[in-house]
Order: structure tokens, then C-alpha cells, then sequence
């Protein structure tokens, strides 16, 4: 099938059209050694075009500087699912031609088969400037149109052209690498420019300076520079930058919690309908505390991850974002890191599966590793349910001001961890990663847009799809595995459900789960808590919320308590006593479990993307090691600490 | 007469561009985004500590490092 590509620097307008010109059934395109990124469509109907349309993420030249432009480009010479494209529609801004068409340059270097789209063209005309497209095409020797992407116009000369390409094109070209030498380059930008200036001609007729209109031509956005000169001005800047972030978060904290607890009692609600309406055996247990709270523990992280990455995608498009990831260049490079490691790090919050992938743009490789590296100390949202039952305890009243301090100071710390990890392993040069490579920071600061939302809320839709497939499978996978270590051997006997209405506790205490605890209570005995919490941290290395769900299987919470599951919960742990008998939870003990979920490694889909993503076993392997074994021994000692200075 | 880079400019200063150093591991890049002989450049604004800087350059802003912006020389 006849297969064109859609190519072009960032921000030309090349999503938009491949949105125009495609189908419903977009399918996201998967490379061998990536997972997402980009899209694959059919033509719409309406158009009656039979070829697959591909759309690419953003290049600036044929030569890559960073592993997603590699694969990017890898993509556009040979596609492994598409092979070589029979025709590229490349998208160039007419308010920045000369830059826009260096990648056209490589791309007829190249020898593709090209169609070059003007764009953009309304912001050109305010600026008093045109662009003759028959010039153009007559100098660069490809076909030109200009299309205005808001109505519409010049749509139609595009399609016809790309039928008639169809029905007729089947010449198969030989597709050239491009030269790297940057002498050469200048050359071919001095060549460009001399297109500029022939092909545009000032629409002001009276217009007596020629130089100085093209001067004019040559200045950015009045508004965005009248933004900028407060945004990027170094200390108000940072501090409205540090506002507008710490808003984000609490807003999403507050936008996702009421929903994210509907999820919850839902899902507790159809496991508890399951037991009642089937009664107690195997299956049923199966179904409702296996499946079905699996299934409700990938679920409710959704509407957090979901409103995270719709409110980065809204300051990705407003053009804040690489503002954002300017002003922190500085203070992260100091640590190893780089500005671009700054949009994974805020996505990390949500979920550390889309932020290691996210990390894919930075383009040196020793600070792409030591981003994808601290990913995993930024508290993820499989944390919460932890913190908020660790606090509830602390903090009887929920949702008073003392519980929200706390809740903000565990994310400071777990802020805080990330940079000290990262300076500390930057530190020890090559022992933790080996890689080397030239640190840099170029970063095109886009005119202040106006969000398309639809656009946002495709994106968005598409980090949580991939926080669906990539975690989901594991969680639910372990969830199972879970189950089945406290429910064996004794759940097989059914007559355990007859005897006793407290037949869970039962279960439990006759499980291998409980028999792995015991033998491993000497090790949690340092934290203040006995082998039950032992269970439920070592259930918690599934997926981090699953600590929850454990520790309300081992301190025998009954639902039909008319309490919630969590009042219930934390009255339990208030009576439960270890075998000596003094209280398995206080305060030390508390924060202690605190520390230890700040800063451990407990994650097995992080630990498998960081391997997909690194290429190696190496750094997953260093990260769980190095994280856990740090989480534990800073716990025993913050536990011993308050022991010591004596806090009930 | 002393050789100056972009990363001495000052905030809203103009300038012109006179050359890349090729040496430098970014210069293809900085080339690419659009810095080349003869056109004008001008700082936008300037990060905590002076880095990263932004310049406006053939009808864009573009931030990049104090480091790669002393690569580029100017009149």
C-alpha cells in the first residue's frame, strides 16, 4: 500500500494536519526497542485516498542529537511496519521559513519524495509579509501549497495532488544518508536565506525599506516577548514558576481524590457483592479479592495520572512549559541533570512508567540515564493511599490542616531524595552510570499559544493508556500471585467457611504469606512493626498500593462494619499488639513506614520499563538494591531516632 | 579589536553574528536551530544565574546554555 509520512519541525502545524487528513481509526505505531510516540491513520473517507498516513514527531534536521530523534528518523528512511515512504508531506511555518527549510533541504538531499505545506501563513500576513508558493516551488523544485489549517483552504489542491500521486507514483527511489559536515551547513543556510528573501514580498505596497521590513520579518511574537520580559526574569520568574507548579499539584491532588475514592468504594463494593451473592469458596475469593481488587488498584490511579498529564499537556501548549524547563536548566545541571529532565520529573508524580519514557528527549545520555535513575524517589500516586492511611493514623480528624502539612512535607522530602540521589550518583563520576557524554541545552521557546484542547486531551489520554498497558498487566499479574499466597493452602478446605465468621483472619494466619512473615520478622522487628506489617511491605513490591489492601486483610478488617474500610483499618491498628504485647503501631513505627515508602524501590513495572528503556538489566537492578536497602536502614534509624528522643 | 560572544551580551542587547566555533560539541546543532553569520541576534531573557540565556533569532526565541552561546562569536 502506498505509505506517506508526515514530517516537520516542531510546532509547524504537522499534527494539525495529519488530525485533518486522517480517519477515525488512528492506532499509536510501535518501534522495535520504543513503545508509543507516534500515529498511524488511514485517510478520512471523504477523501477516497486508499494509503497508510504516518505521523512523526517533530525533527529539525536529518541528523539526530538525541535517542527519540533517532528512532524518529530511523522511522522516516525505513519504517520496520511501512518500509521507505512512497511520499513525504513535510509542513514548514511561513513565519519561519529560512529555519523550517533546512529540514526540507536534508529531506530532498535525501532524495524523498516530497510535498512541501505552507502553514501559518495569517501570522506571516500580520507581520505585512506573503510567501509566493509558485516561486518557492519553482526554486526548491518540489510542489508547494499553502493550506490555512484554521478554515480549511487549500486542502483540496493537497488532496488532489496526493491522488494523482497515488494512481501514478510508483517509482521507487534510492534514499541517500545526508552529509554531517557542519561547514556545509552554514552553505546550505546562506542558500535558504537567499530563498527567503526571493519568495516573500512585503504586502504593504508603499513600503519604502525593504531591509528594514525583513528586519521586522525577523522578530518574534510582541506579546509572547512582553510575557517573557516578566516570566523569564530571574527572580520573579522563578517565583511565579514555583506557584504555578505548586498549584498544579494541589489541584490535582484535590480535582483527582473524591473521584479516585469513588473508584475505591466501587470497586470494594462489586467484591463485596460476589461473596455475598455467591458465597465463600475458592473462586468466589478469586474473583473478588484477586481479580477484582487487581483490577481496582490499577483503576484508581487513573483519574489522578489522567488530570496530571492533562495539566502538563495544558502548559506544553501555552508554550510555559519550555519556559519552565529553561528556569531550572541551571540549579539541575548543577546536579547531573539537564532542564529537559524536568517535565519527566513533574510527570513522575503521576506515575513513573510515562515520565522514565518521557525522558526519551533528553539528549545526552548520562543525564537521561541519571533522570530515568531518580524517577522513582518522586512520590508516584501509588503512594498516596499509603501516606494517607499511614496519616490517618498520625492525624485522627482527616482533612485537617496538620494531616495536609504532613502530605505536603513527605512530598517536599521525597523532592528532596531525588536531588540528593542524583547529586550524589553524579558525584561518583562512572560507578553508577558508566555513560559520558557532552551536556547541552538548546530548547526553542514557542510563541504563547492558546491550548488546543482536543489535542491535550488526546495526549493525555495516551500517557494514561500507556500507564494501562505498561503497569496494569504486571499489577494485576501479582495481584493474583498475591491472593493466592494468602489464601493457599488453607483456603482449600471449605469447611474454614462455615466455622467462624472471622474465617479471613484464619485464612491468613494459615497462609504461606504468614509463614514467608514470620521467617522474615526479624528483619522488619527494627522498624517497631511484627511480621504481619512484614507481609504487607513485602505484598507492597507488586505495586506500592497494595500495602492497603494487605494490611486490611492482616489486621481482619470486616466490612460489614458500618465503618469504611480505612476507619475500620485504622482502629484495628490502633488495638493490635505484637506477641510481647506492647502496640505494633505508634508514632515512630509510623513514620518509619513513611521513610521507608518515600524512598524505596517498589515497583515491578518501573523496574521492567527502566530495563526496556535502558537497555539493561543494570540500572534496575542498582536502583532496587540501592533504594530499598536505603529506605530501610533511613527508617530503622528515623524509628530509633524517635524512640530515643522519646515521642510517644 | 577584542573577539566577543553571545553569552557576554546583556539583557535586551542587539548584536550580529560573525561566526560559530566548529569546535565546540554543539556547534552543528546551534547552526541548525538558526544561528549563522550575519544575522541578528538579541538576549530575551536570561535564567537565575545568567544560564541558560534566551535570544530572539530569525523570528524566534531560542534558550541555550551560557557555554554553547559563548560559541557563538559577535560583532
Amino acid at each position: 500500500m502506498f505509505t506517506i509520512s508526515l514530517v516537520g519541525p516542531p510546532n509547524s502545524g504537522k499534527t494539525t494536519l495529519f488530525n485533518k487528513l486522517s480517519g477515525q481509526k488512528i492506532k499509536t505505531v510501535n518501534y522495535p526497542g520504543a513503545t508509543v510516540d507516534y500515529f498511524s491513520a488511514d485517510f478520512d473517507k471523504k477523501y477516497e485516498i486508499n494509503a497508510h498516513l504516518i505521523d512523526t514527531p517533530g525533527i529539525i534536521s536529518l541528523i539526530p542529537t538525541s535517542i527519540d530523534e533517532i528512532i524518529t528518523i530511523e522511522g522516516i528512511y525505513s519504517h520496520p511496519e511501512f518500509g521507505t515512504p512512497d511520499l513525504i508531506i513535510t509542513t514548514i511555518d511561513a513565519s519561519q521559513l529560512s529555519r523550517h527549510l533546512i529540514l526540507v533541504n536534508d529531506l530532498i538531499e535525501a532524495n524523498f519524495n516530497v510535498v512541501v505545506i505552507i502553514t501559518m501563513n495569517d501570522i506571516l500576513a500580520r507581520k505585512n509579509f506573503s510567501i509566493d508558493e509558485n516561486k518557492l516551488s519553482e526554486e526548491l523544485n518540489l510542489p508547494v501549497f499553502k493550506i490555512d489549517l484554521t478554515k480549511d483552504n487549500g486542502i483540496d489542491e493537497l488532496i488532489h495532488f496526493i491522488k494523482t500521486e497515488v494512481e501514478n507514483n510508483f517509482e521507487k527511489r534510492v534514499i541517500n544518508k545526508i552529509s554531517e559536515d557542519t561547514f556545509t551547513l552554514v552553505n546550505k543556510y546562506n542558500r535558504i536565506s537567499e530563498i527567503e528573501k526571493k519568495v516573500l514580498f512585503p504586502t504593504k505596497t508603499n513600503s519604502k525599506n525593504i531591509t528594514k521590513d525583513f528586519n521586522n520579518l525577523h522578530k518574534p511574537d510582541e506579546i509572547s516577548l512582553k510575557i517573557d520580559s516578566v516570566l523569564l526574569n530571574g527572580t520573579w520568574g522563578l517565583l511565579i514558576f514555583f506557584l504555578a507548579m505548586s498549584v498544579t499539584f494541589a489541584s490535582v491532588f484535590w480535582l483527582a481524590s473524591p473521584i479516585m475514592d469513588l473508584i475505591d468504594s466501587a470497586f470494594a463494593l462489586s467484591s463485596e457483592s460476589i461473596l455475598g451473592i455467591w458465597g465463600n469458596n475458592w473462586f468466589t475469593q478469586l474473583l473478588a479479592n484477586g481479580l477484582i481488587a487487581g483490577f481496582g488498584s490499577v483503576a484508581v490511579f487513573i483519574p489522578q495520572i489522567l488530570i496530571l498529564f492533562l495539566i502538563l499537556g495544558i502548559l506544553e501548549d501555552t508554550g510555559y512549559l519550555a519556559r519552565g524547563a529553561m528556569l531550572v536548566d541551571k540549579p539541575l545541571s548543577k546536579i547531573g541533570l539537564n532542564g529537559r529532565s524536568f517535565a519527566p520529573m513533574v510527570s513522575g508524580f503521576a506515575c513513573a512508567v510515562p515520565a522514565i519514557m518521557a525522558a526519551r528527549t533528553i539528549p545526552n545520555k548520562r543525564e537521561r540515564l541519571l533522570t530515568i535513575f531518580i524517577l522513582p524517589l518522586l512520590s508516584c500516586s501509588a503512594r498516596i493511599p499509603v501516606y494517607l492511611l499511614l496519616i490517618g493514623f498520625l492525624v485522627p480528624t482527616t482533612g485537617s490542616l496538620t494531616a495536609g502539612i504532613i502530605l505536603a512535607s513527605i512530598y517536599l522530602l521525597s523532592i528532596i531524595s531525588s536531588l540528593v540521589a542524583a547529586g550524589i550518583i553524579n558525584k561518583l563520576k562512572n560507578k553508577v552510570i558508566t555513560e559520558q557524554d557532552h551536556s547541552s541545552f538548546i530548547l526553542e521557546l514557542p510563541t504563547y499559544k492558546i491550548p488546543r484542547l482536543n489535542n491535550v486531551f488526546f495526549n493525555a489520554y495516551l500517557s494514561t493508556k500507556s500507564y494501562i498497558t505498561g503497569a496494569g498487566p504486571i499489577i494485576m499479574i501479582f495481584s493474583v500471585i498475591l491472593w493466592a499466597l494468602t489464601f493457599f493452602p488453607a483456603g482449600i478446605d471449605n469447611s474454614i467457611y462455615n466455622e467462624n465468621d472471622s474465617f479471613e483472619q484464619e485464612l491468613i494466619e494459615n497462609s504461606y504469606a504468614s509463614n514467608i512473615g514470620k521467617f522474615l520478622e526479624p528483619a522488619v522487628s527494627p522498624l517497631g512493626v511484627d511480621w504481619r506489617v512484614g507481609v504487607a511491605i513485602i505484598t507492597s513490591f507488586a505495586a506500592r498500593e497494595v500495602f492497603v489492601s494487605s494490611m486490611a486483610l492482616m489486621f481482619q478488617v470486616n466490612i460489614s462494619d458500618e465503618d469504611s474500610i480505612q476507619k475500620s483499618l485504622l482502629k484495628n491498628m490502633q488495638k493490635a499488639k505484637k506477641s510481647d504485647g506492647t502496640k505494633v503501631f505508634t508514632t515512630s513505627s509510623i513514620i518509619g513506614l513513611i521513610v521507608f515508602f518515600i524512598i524505596a524501590m517498589q515497583c515491578v513495572s518501573t523496574l521492567a520499563i527502566t530495563k526496556k528503556e535502558t537497555g539493561s538489566w543494570r540500572i534496575p537492578i542498582l536502583q532496587f538494591f540501592i533504594y530499598t536497602f536505603s529506605a530501610y536502614f533511613l527508617a530503622v534509624i528515623s524509628v530509633n531516632l524517635i524512640n530515643f528522643f522519646g515521642i510517644a | 579589536m577584542k573577539v566577543r560572544n553571545a553569552s557576554q551580551l546583556l539583557n535586551g542587547e542587539q548584536s550580529e553574528i560573525l561566526g560559530i566555533d566548529y569546535n565546540h560539541p554543539s556547534a552543528r546543532r546551534i547552526i541548525e536551530v538558526g544561528f549563522t553569520p550575519g544575522e541578528e541576534i538579541k538576549v530575551i531573557g536570561k535564567s537565575l544565574f545568567d544560564d541558560p540565556i534566551a535570544f530572539s533569532i530569525r523570528g524566534t526565541v531560542i534558550a541555550i546554555r551560557k557555554s554553547e552561546a559563548s560559541s557563538i562569536i559577535i560583532r
